[in-house]
């Protein structure tokens, strides 16, 4: 006889993914896409950020302090610190989420006049640790990890990325074994105005972001209302000063093709200020 | 032959100064997109004992940096400190402020 499939289950599967899909380490790097940007060997990134996701009737904010620092300078490590509120429609609840460790390493660098690529490959292993005894759960319930392999092209007019990432999601004391999730993003970011070292600097940056999820499976069954795609046009502000840099960008769904009956994304949005010390 | 006197005195004592106001190495330096990465490169390099200014300019791929005199830099340190920054030094020149 099969277990039912708990509610608390579901919010599960259909919430907690946008938020927790990004990879910080990134310093100049895109707002919910992953570049291949490193912080400098001994420098120490803290980075406040605060995400909205709306999706029907559940809502989820989260507020999490970053702190990064640059083991070499290819090499950056940090831990993310997040502090969630979720709605599921019927209940409210607010408390620590998954505390999540992540690294970067660039591999490949080219330098010229006033341009740099390069790509870096970066993991992110989001633990176990909200409490999810209540409802709606504060975490996933599972230890997740993501793979992710970026390119980036950064001028001192143009950027350009691409990134693709994996999320292996496990399987939560309930028995549902979420299902995987692929993503691709490309980024296109111009600097209108080429500033000074010292001069304020804005870059306006213009994301494709695209998800795949696989349908998350129960005893073995797969679960109708699981998985799916999303493809969402995401514009992107990056204002920097000197060491102080503030990042804004509004993720807008285009494209909806999510399994069975589950609330479409209706927007998600990040807010981040991120020091380099 | 006092005015003579006064005016060697005053020639010595500039040169003293002009001596003391220490040595300008500008780095050719790849890479440099944006300035809120090139703040790795103040850092590093304002940790070095001696170096009183940095100057960036991302135009032209130049790190101009101001020592006070007796305080040298070198290629392999130049080299290695670029890296660790994120960069790629290229070369450098080194000349007296006057």
């Amino acid at each position: 006889m099969h277990k039912s499939f708990p509610r608390t289950g579901s919010l599960v599967v259909t919430a907690a993914v946008g938020l927790l899909l990004s990879m910080p380490v990134r310093a100049h790097d895109p707002i919910f896409g992953l570049g291949p940007h490193v912080l400098y060997k001994g420098g120490v990134e803290i980075a406040v950020e605060t995400a909205t996701e709306k999706a029907g009737d559940e809502n989820e904010q989260e507020l999490a302090l970053e702190l990064t620092y640059g083991l070499t300078g290819d090499w950056a490590a940090g831990v993310d610190l997040p502090y969630v509120r979720k709605d599921d429609g019927t209940q409210t609840r607010s408390g620590a989420g998954d505390l999540a460790l992540f690294t970067k390493y660039r591999f490949w660098r080219r330098d010229s006049l006033g341009l740099q690529e390069s790509m870096a490959v970066a993991l992110k292993v989001i633990t176990d640790t909200a409490d999810t005894s209540g409802a709606p759960p504060l975490g996933k319930g599972t230890t997740d990890g993501i793979l992710g392999l970026a390119y980036g092209y950064e001028s001192r007019r143009q950027y350009r990325w691409a990134s693709i990432r994996y999320r292996v999601n496990g399987t939560n004391p309930a028995g549902v074994e979420r299902g995987d999730k692929l993503l691709v993003d490309f980024v296109a970011g111009i600097r209108p105005n080429p500033r000074g070292y010292l001069e304020p600097d804005t870059v306006w940056l213009l994301e494709l972001n695209g998800e795949y999820g696989q349908k998350a499976r129960f005893n073995g069954v797969d679960l109708a209302d699981t998985g799916g795609s999303e493809w969402f046009l995401s514009p992107g502000l990056f204002w920097t000063l000197r060491n102080f840099a503030v990042k804004a960008g509004v993720q807008i769904p285009v494209y909806s093709n999510l399994n069975g009956n589950q609330p479409e994304s209706d927007y998600r949005a990040k807010l981040t200020l991120e020091w380099h010390l | 032959m006092k005015t003579r006197l006064l005016i060697t005195l005053l020639a010595a004592w500039l040169s003293q100064v002009a001596f003391a106001a220490g040595v300008e190495y500008q780095m050719r330096v790849d890479g440099l997109a944006c300035p809120y990465c090139a703040y790795g490169i103040e850092k590093k390099l304002k940790a070095i004992d001696g170096v009183k200014k940095v100057h960036v300019d991302l135009d032209k791929g130049l790190v101009t940096v101001d020592v006070k005199e007796g305080t040298e830099l070198t290629e392999a340190q130049m080299k290695q400190l670029f890296q660790d920054a994120g960069f790629t030094y290229r070369s450098m020149t080194r000349k007296a402020i006057e």
